[in-house]
């Protein structure tokens, strides 16, 4: 069986799935970025006790978190295309990838906040610190340590979903096995090799998450 | 000093506050008690507002407490408030812990509040732990800190919530000696609490508090030896059965 695998055309086919993984990384990297952004804003509106931001960044959680993926970069690749709206492939896909993952990331940074026990909060405002600084000083260096390895989850989840982009035809790494099997008609070599660039991806973004956590998250001593 | 004007509370249906009116004066030491769930800690909580009341009037050092348009962030700094589960910041120092208040709400200078921290941390007896984390005390030292960082924002009341409830029988003196302490040292004091050594001790006045009502209030020799209420005659013989 092991005869039959292609080392040959892997070789040859390199400089293209380099190209794809690039894409994919550069994708993911901007797609991340923007997330965790959107995440904390929406975070941000939901714990706020202001209904017109409230109401608004709970809708835009539950109606991302109730839908596929795959039908919301659907709907912006060729849904908002027919209501006069037209972006290209790739920002499309960044797009979707943003509003998907900030949902998520919102809920998780949510959950991270909502873990600070009360009574430290209390204890801030009897000693007359505002908002701004309990969330500074009390809520935030504890919610980033419990945040992180969800936080780190999500985004790996983010890089696998970038599939997804192969079926609007943004050139990344699924796509690039897609048309090496359409070439060739070799999709064991090609998808065997896909997977193991998304590897090569998750492992980078798990020496990233465990650096940053013990860079940032203050250890209890005992 | 602190002023309650028929105060009234609600949690949805349960009136927890009904119809306060009390009176507590500077230098005075007040100490609360009664059944559980009869509104001690709801009562002292209103004082700086952890929580609110739907009627009545409540005036701190002629703040009204009770407006909503009050700002309270100064009056706040004026009262420390010591909970029964201490609510240390864990993932601060005990130095960090006393000081966050004073740099921030009082914007002192950080040498100014290291320095007034350390005698707060000499006054509660653990002049050696500036620098531990709370996890890393007992629970005793860990309330001793709490009262440290409460008196850090040098506060004219303190309020206590069961500072004794959540410690182990031997801690408990230890606390104790340090709230009388303050009590020589002339702070108004309202203290939420069942241990009637100290009250004795120290209190002027005993308020016993029952479904929501003030039932009787006395010196503490009154209240212990000779109650008025059937009421109060029950609780004190449970607690001291127990």
């Amino acid at each position: 069986m092991l005869d039959d695998f292609n080392f040959r055309v892997i070789m040859e086919y390199l400089p293209q799935f380099l190209i794809g993984l690039r894409s994919t990384f550069l994708i993911s990297i901007v797609s991340i970025a923007l997330a965790l952004a959107t995440g904390i804003i929406a975070c941000a509106c939901r714990i706020s006790g202001i209904k017109i931001i409230k109401y608004p960044a709970i809708a835009y959680i539950e109606i991302i978190r109730s839908t596929p993926l795959l039908v919301q970069i659907y709907f912006l690749y060729f849904g908002l295309p027919t209501l006069g709206l037209r972006i290209p492939e790739i920002q499309t896909g960044i797009i979707a990838l943003m509003l998907n993952s900030g949902a998520y990331i919102a809920e998780i940074i949510r959950a991270g906040i909502n873990s600070v026990d009360e009574g430290q909060l209390e204890a801030g405002i009897s000693s007359g610190l505002n908002y701004v600084q309990r969330m500074r000083f009390i809520i935030l260096p504890q919610a980033l340590g419990v945040t992180i390895p969800p936080l780190l989850g999500q985004n790996i989840v983010l890089v696998k979903d970038s599939a997804l982009l192969s079926l609007i035809s943004v050139m990344e790494l699924t796509r690039c096995g897609q048309t090496m099997t359409s070439e060739r008609f070799m999709p064991a070599e090609a998808f065997f090799t896909v997977a193991f660039f998304y590897m090569c991806i998750y492992f980078c973004l798990k020496a990233m998450a465990d650096w940053s956590q013990r860079k940032l998250i203050f250890r209890e001593a005992y | 000093m602190i002023e309650f004007k028929n105060v009234n509370k609600w949690f949805g249906k349960l009136h927890v506050l009904n119809n306060i009116n009390l009176k507590i004066s500077k230098g005075e030491v007040l100490v609360i008690c009664g059944p559980s769930g009869s509104g001690k800690s709801t009562l002292i909580r209103c004082i700086n507002r952890l929580e609110k009341i739907q009627d009545g009037e409540i005036i701190v050092n002629s703040s009204l407490v009770h407006k909503k348009s009050s700002n309270l962030t100064q009056l706040r700094g004026e009262i420390g408030f010591v909970f029964q589960q201490f609510h240390l910041y864990p993932h601060m120092t005990v130095l960090q812990n006393i000081m966050l208040a004073p740099v921030n709400v009082k914007k002192i200078s950080k040498k100014e509040a290291e320095k007034i921290s350390m005698k707060k941390l000499d006054q509660v007896g653990l002049t050696g732990k500036s620098g531990a984390y709370p996890a890393q005390l007992s629970g005793g030292q860990q309330q001793r800190v709490a009262i440290a960082r409460g008196l850090a924002m040098s506060p004219e009341i303190m309020l206590f919530d069961e500072p004794t409830s959540a410690l182990d029988p031997e801690m408990i003196g230890e606390v104790l000696d340090v709230m009388v302490n303050l009590v020589s040292e002339g702070m108004t004091m309202c203290v939420v609490t069942h241990e009637m050594g100290f009250a004795k001790k120290v209190a002027d006045r005993v308020l016993f508090m029952d479904e929501g009502m003030i039932v009787e209030t006395g010196t503490p020799d009154e209240f212990f030896d000779s109650p008025k209420t059937d009421r109060a005659a029950e609780f004190i013989s449970k607690i001291l059965t127990h």
